[in-house]
This record gives structure tokens, sequence and C-alpha cells, in this order.
């Protein structure tokens, strides 16, 4: 199992234990003023589940090219760290933002979020659309590319 | 090998993605600055992409892909089946997304329909396939 692959599989497991314990706590009457359902879908969903699959398909569909792994890791750590940094800043801005409105850092912080999670998708599909290919199309690639070279 | 409707449901899968991600992206947008109320309309979209047309196509293109094999005949089933559960899981999808538009409000019963019939094919292509090889005398 790749490197990243656990990375991803661990902190999924983690965003996994926070949805449960916020959907806990969201049951009591002191957590009522903050905003935590969608914080809470988007632990599971994104952080939990798809980071799951991100980090499964990662390490075991085909490489496209065995010869580039630097190219892919690339893609696949600024996967890793934009999409749990978008995460973070979300679930720290968001379930406050409507208590402050009109505040530029939390705005600001939200939307920076925001643009993160896309960057982070963004490159998941860059790296893994490429490796979506039948064996003989493969083949015949890296065959052409060996006499190129 | 990776199967043709595993690719296909695969790459769909990932367009979903990429269109949930971004109507995702737009909404977080929305609560921070307020400038695209509009924005709202599409929040059903954004989840009904996010779990039928990326998650659980992914995992079912995958599971096609990956599961025990049969040893004789088709590997994989019946391959009409599996191209049947592409369409049907895609077509639902799209009714369901399409029913945010005030003129096809009867849509999502259809879409919720065809989703139904899309994963009833997928399970009777991969239940018999869910299978151990480790005692199978050859």
């Amino acid at each position: 199992m790749p490197t990243s692959t656990r990375w991803f599989v661990r902190s999924g497991m983690v965003y996994f234990l926070l949805g449960v314990i916020l959907a806990f706590l969201s049951e009591f009457e002191l957590f009522s003023k903050i905003s935590l359902l969608p914080v809470y879908w988007h632990m599971l969903v994104i952080g939990w589940i798809t980071q799951l699959i991100i980090g499964v398909s990662v390490w075991m569909f085909p490489r496209k090219y065995r010869d580039k792994k630097k190219r892919e890791s690339i893609l696949v750590w600024t996967t890793f760290w934009s999409l749990n940094l978008g995460l973070i800043l979300r679930f720290i801005s968001e379930p406050i933002l409507h208590l402050y409105p009109g505040s530029t850092l939390l705005n600001g912080v939200v939307i920076l979020s925001a643009l993160l999670q896309v960057t982070a998708f963004l490159c998941y599909i860059a790296e893994i659309w490429p490796r979506l290919q039948p064996r003989k199309k493969r083949r015949q690639k890296s065959k052409k590319r060996e006499v190129n070279a | 090998m990776m199967p043709l409707q595993s690719i296909w449901m695969m790459k769909i899968s990932l367009m979903w993605l990429l269109i949930s991600i971004f109507i995702g992206g737009l909404i977080l947008i929305e609560k921070a600055a307020g400038v695209l109320p509009a924005v709202w309309g599409l929040l059903s979209v954004h989840y009904e992409l996010a779990i039928w047309g990326w998650m659980v196509q992914f995992i079912i293109g995958t599971a096609y892909w990956m599961f025990p094999k049969f040893l004789t005949g088709t590997r994989r089933g019946p391959e009409w089946a599996a191209w049947s559960v592409v369409v049907l899981l895609n077509a639902g999808v799209i009714s369901l997304i399409s029913s945010v538009l005030p003129q096809f409000g009867y849509l999502p019963k259809l879409g919720r329909g065809l989703i139904l019939l899309s994963i009833l094919a997928f399970v009777t292509l991969t239940w018999k396939r869910v299978v151990t090889y480790r005692n199978h005398s050859h």
C-alpha cells in the first residue's frame, strides 16, 4: 500500500470518527446555535467515503506511466493536501459563519476552502482519468513510447 | 483487464463528480459572499450527483471490474446486463437532476425508478460473483 493511500485512508477514518462525534453532539441543546448539519454530511461523504475511494483507487488502479511515478505522486499529494486543508478550513469556518455576518476573514476562509476542494478534485481527476483504459490500449501506448524513446 | 463497462462508469462518474464539486464550491462561495443566491436552487443537483452519479457509480464500476470472475463462459456475466446498468443509472441521474427545472417536475419518480432498475440489474449481475475460489480444485 503506497504512503499516499495510507494517508488518505487514515485521515478518512479520522473524519469518520469526527462525523460520528458531531452527530452525537448535535443532539444536545448546547450545540444548537452552530450549524453542524452541512459539516456532518461533508465529513462523512467527502472526508470519509470519498477519501477512502481516492486512496484505494490511487493504489489499485493500473498506472498509465510506470516510469513517471513522480508526476503521479505530485498530483496525488496535491489532492491530499488541498482536500484536507480545504476540509479543515471549511469545518472550522462554516458552522460559525452565520454568527459573524460580514466578517471578511471568515468569508475569505470559506471561499479559500471552496477553491482548495475544487483544486483537489481537479488534481484527482487528472491523476485517475488516464489510468482508465483497456489493457490493450495501455500496452500499445507504452510500446509506442518505448519506440520513440 | 478493466472491462469497457467499468471504464465508462468510472469516467462518467468522474464527470459527475466534477459538476457536483463545481456546484458545491459555488454554494459555499455563495454562503460567504452572498452574490449568487440562485445557486441554492442547485443544491439537490449537488447531492444527487455526489451520491448517485459519483460514489455509487464509481463503486459499481470498480466492483464489476474487480470481483471474482466466473471460471467458464462470459467471465463477468452477460455484457448487455452490464451495459444496461450503465444506461439505466445515468438515465436515472439525468432525470433526477433535470427535475430542478419547473417543466420537468414529474421526472424525480422516473429517475428514482431507473436507478432502482439499474441497482437491481447490478445486484443480479454481481450476486453470483461474491464467491471464493480458494478451495476450488482445477
